[in-house]
């Protein structure tokens, strides 16, 4: 991919992460107690990787895109609930918009992606209270999610 | 001499004092088989790995079956084998090349093997199986096509997050 197509990548992860924090101020005042600490550590870890993409578009010569004043809510956030299926579809979003990340040519850049798609996954996962076994990618038909009930939870975290 | 067979052609050409590579343009058609391309080998290690992935988990629930837990890695299961069902999907190989039944290529370093017979799999062997493998994903995307790299970029999130299923 050449180097517009480098720009073009970082820009759609860019716009992601821009709607994250966006999103995530919605979310966050919804929550309460340990759901709210989540949301606020997500959203400045969010922020950083907006700071740092941004950086990265700056060095190859091209201008960040801005965030946008408001972002549409794909569903009415109004309670705890919402909020949190909020988050996860948040993560969603920037779980898939880093994949175009790992298509690029450069070897580095393809690993940034592939390490941001993890992180963004496992905050989706943590928010949805399941796992995907395609996380990012919509091609796949008959994706399953993977349902962890709370004793189970606290099932494998107790045993080794 | 018309009726010759391809098999007695480099004698022919030997004879006539060239190779084959002098007459033809192209893959020289004599010299065997090519040899297999990396994509093709990449999705043959991932394969074995996802087999033995499997294998563990398979290990893992048969000691352990009708608690919520084994419910939980039979769920985890089920992913290893939608992952697998996709790479094995994307693999062609040329007419003669061995592909059906068990991958033969083993992965280093992920799954650490197939265990063996009997043996007992704990939670903390699949944790650790399973970043292993997330990291050897990483590796290999590097230098796949696009395509093959995103599809490994999203087995490897899949993976990490079965690390935070796992209680990691």
């Amino acid at each position: 991919m050449a180097s517009t197509g480098v720009v073009a990548a970082l820009q759609a992860a860019l716009a992601a992460e821009n709607a994250a924090v966006f999103g995530y101020g919605v979310a966050g005042a919804h929550l309460t107690g340990s759901s709210q600490a989540a949301a606020e550590q997500d959203w400045t870890g969010h922020n950083q990787a907006r700071d740092a993409l941004a950086a990265m578009i700056s060095a190859r010569g091209a201008v960040p895109a801005a965030a946008q004043a408001y972002y549409q809510l794909p569903f009415r956030v109004h309670d705890a609930s919402s909020a949190i299926r909020l988050a996860a579809y948040l993560e969603d979003g920037v779980t898939r918009a880093y994949l175009g990340l790992v298509a690029v040519s450069d070897q580095r850049l393809r690993r940034f992606g592939a390490l941001a798609m993890q992180d963004a996954a496992q905050q989706a996962a943590s928010w949805r209270g399941s796992t995907l076994a395609f996380p990012g990618l919509s091609l796949l038909a008959g994706q399953a999610f993977v349902t962890l009930a709370p004793e189970a939870k606290a099932e494998l975290a107790g045993t080794g | 001499m018309l009726l010759a067979s391809a098999a007695a052609l480099p004698l022919l050409l030997g004879a006539a004092g060239c190779r084959s590579s002098d007459v033809f343009t192209g893959p020289d058609p004599l010299a065997g088989r090519p040899p297999l391309g990396h994509d093709v080998l990449t999705l043959q290690a991932v394969i074995a790995a996802e087999e033995n992935m499997i294998d563990l988990y398979q290990l893992a629930i048969s000691g352990d079956s009708g608690t919520s837990r084994a419910r939980t890695l039979r769920s985890l299961l089920g992913q290893h084998q939608q992952h697998l069902v996709q790479l094995k999907a994307r693999l062609i190989l040329p007419r003669g090349v061995r592909g059906d039944g068990r991958s033969p290529h083993a992965r280093g370093g992920s799954g650490g093997g197939r265990p063996p017979r009997g043996s007992t799999v704990s939670i903390a062997r699949l944790r650790a199986a399973e970043r292993a493998s997330a990291a050897d994903l990483v590796r290999r995307l590097a230098t796949a096509p696009p395509a093959l790299a995103q599809l490994l970029a999203s087995i490897a999130a899949s993976d990490a997050t079965h690390v935070t299923a796992l209680g990691g």
